[in-house]
């Protein structure tokens, strides 16, 4: 009896040690991972002198939005231009790449037998294994040949397809239960019925994952947006940022500025929306 | 292959009507594109954007194949993409099993949120921040090694050190997505397996080894095939960070390409892009072939 207890108390022991090493490990990663977010934003606000005298300090001295009003005009743009570009790209081509890919996946799951599906198919396979950025390139010569280069619309029409957003959509359809579709077949539903009154009520968590994912993917698409601009003018914030980190002279805090301004919904989007998107983007890669 | 049959077609059409703007989208910007590019691989660079372009059999692929930068960025895709699939790949498997521990449960939500979210951030964005980190003049990480009386990382400026910088960033930028998918996975492994052999007297290490790795074995392909395909197709942080240098060290065969676009040599960058194509299919089929066939744990 004598000889248990102490022995149990050491076990105890050692697994608190265990614990709290763990706990340790785990947060010196997670900080090494979210360290350059505290350090880009900290950056924007400071001075060079600061900077260099304490280049890891991890809050500003003081909040100094010169940075901030410097980039309000960026290569005889205005901030809000670039701004709302990227917002309208990304709104209308997240909405587009819902209906496209939703209606897509849910034909070639339901009847994968009929005539060119399988074939439509496949090649949707072969577009995601060329190399995305040398597609681009031949992909300005497609929009030159069907007059959208420099349009908006072409840069929207690109980005509205995504592999991920396909693959969960796929992934959902094909589990739905057969007999549920059966049933409405039975009772004489047409096709259309069976879509919006039996497969749609029952995807709105997935429409909704779908979306999201979609938003925080194109928002951060940059090379389609230089590739198919003429002027700067059809920008969008990742490709502002780019030519100005490409410019001579630098203005790092300024850079600094514009990447947390870049970062930012996106980064607030997904705090909100953490558990869906992970487990969403981990159920399309899965499939793929 | 089932025979055309307007008859059945016609009955299905509302499905052929769904299915249009998918199919619409795929062909216009998916393949024709690279029916295009593979057209203008065969063809004289000056000529490839005329209506009536000449053939040159397959001049440009001999052309790149004599190139000696092209043998040298080819063989640095290659090494760096290796490093990048083993590092980025066995990171997230330890880390994703350290995340699944019941030590550490209360802050997983946390601890997985830090590492997910340069996933979703923009990339341009999170390469521009690493790149300025590793300045030598506003840098953190000299800054961090200096305090920690380490000696100075050459980071993207040295040509012993450009590839690891880049694979630090990417592994920074990436691994979360890898992390997510094993750890779903560990949480469809069987639990009477593990309780079976902790019965046995299995211990941690053990039960890791011989119990929950091999049930990992298919996210391991997944992960592995994808972390190829990525890394092959690397492009973005070399564009930012380090435009191919120094001294050509960073030099991948995507970034090649387009630089030869750039200076209007469609051919061969065309050609060189059919080449990866080529190969990013080709080793993603090998991995995938291997590890079915393979009897490891």
């Amino acid at each position: 009896m004598s000889t248990i207890r102490p022995r149990k108390q050491k076990k105890l022991r050692r697994e608190r040690m265990v614990k709290i090493s763990l706990y340790v490990l785990g947060f010196a990663v997670s900080f090494l991972f979210v360290f350059p977010y505290i350090w880009m934003f900290a950056c924007s606000f400071r001075s060079t002198e600061e900077i260099l005298t304490a280049p890891l300090r991890l809050w500003p001295e003081q909040f100094d939005f010169t940075a901030y009003q410097d980039i309000l005009e960026l290569g005889g743009i205005s901030l809000w231009t670039y701004s709302i570009n990227s917002f309208f790209y990304t709104l209308t081509s997240t909405l587009l790449t819902v209906l496209v890919t939703a209606f897509g996946a849910y034909a070639l799951t339901r009847k994968p037998k009929l005539p060119g599906f399988r074939l439509l198919r496949s090649g949707f396979l072969l577009t995601i294994m060329y190399p995305y950025m040398l597609l681009v390139i031949p992909v300005y010569l497609v929009m030159y040949y069907i007059g959208l280069l420099g349009s908006m619309w072409g840069i929207i029409l690109f980005l509205s397809v995504g592999s991920i957003q396909f693959f969960m959509f796929e992934q959902f359809f094909k589990s739905i239960p057969a007999e549920i579709i059966d049933a409405a077949v039975i009772d004489g539903a047409s096709e259309t019925q069976i879509l919006f009154r039996v497969v749609l009520p029952i995807a709105a968590p997935i429409v909704g994952t779908v979306t999201l994912i979609s938003f925080l993917l194109n928002w951060a698409q940059w090379f389609p947006v230089l590739v198919i601009s003429r002027t700067p003018g059809t920008y969008s914030l990742p490709v502002a940022l780019l030519s100005m980190n490409s410019e001579l002279g630098t203005n790092f805090q300024g850079i600094m500025a514009l990447a947390t301004i870049t970062t930012l919904p996106v980064t607030i989007v997904f705090l909100l929306t953490q558990r869906r998107v992970m487990e969403g983007m981990a159920a399309g890669a899965v499939k793929g | 292959m089932h025979a055309l049959n307007p008859a059945m077609m016609w009955k299905h059409r509302v499905f052929y009507l769904f299915v249009i703007p998918f199919a619409l989208l795929t062909v216009v910007f998916g393949l024709w594109p690279i029916v295009l590019s593979v057209q203008v691989s065969l063809t004289e660079s000056y000529t490839a954007l005329q209506p009536d372009p000449t053939y040159v059999g397959f001049d440009n692929y001999l052309k790149i194949f004599a190139d000696s930068r092209f043998l040298h960025s080819l063989y640095k895709t290659l090494e760096y993409t290796a490093l990048s699939v083993v590092f980025n790949v066995s990171f997230a498997l330890v880390y994703a099993l350290f995340l699944s521990s019941k030590h550490v449960k209360r802050l997983g939500t946390v601890f997985r949120l830090a590492i997910f979210l340069p996933v979703i951030t923009p990339d341009i964005a999170g390469y521009i921040v690493w790149k300025w980190m590793y300045n030598q003049n506003f840098g953190a990480v000299n800054a961090l090694l200096n305090a920690l009386g380490l000696p100075e990382f050459g980071g993207i400026a040295s040509t012993s050190t450009a590839m690891a910088a880049i694979l630090i960033a990417e592994l920074w930028k990436h691994s979360g997505f890898y992390v997510i998918i094993f750890l779903t996975n560990i949480m469809i492994c069987d639990p009477h397996l593990e309780e079976a052999a902790r019965v046995d007297g299995a211990g941690y290490w053990k039960r890791i080894w011989y119990v929950i790795i091999p049930q990992l074995r298919p996210a391991i392909m997944i992960n592995s095939v994808y972390a190829l395909i990525q890394f092959l197709k690397t492009f973005s942080v070399v564009v930012v960070m380090t435009k191919g240098g120094p001294n050509f060290e960073t030099n991948y065969v995507s970034y090649y390409a387009y630089q030869l676009f750039d200076e209007a040599r469609y051919g061969e960058a065309t050609a060189m892009a059919s080449t990866l194509f080529v190969l990013v299919i080709g080793l993603a089929y090998l991995v995938y072939w291997l590890n079915s066939r393979s009897d490891w744990r």
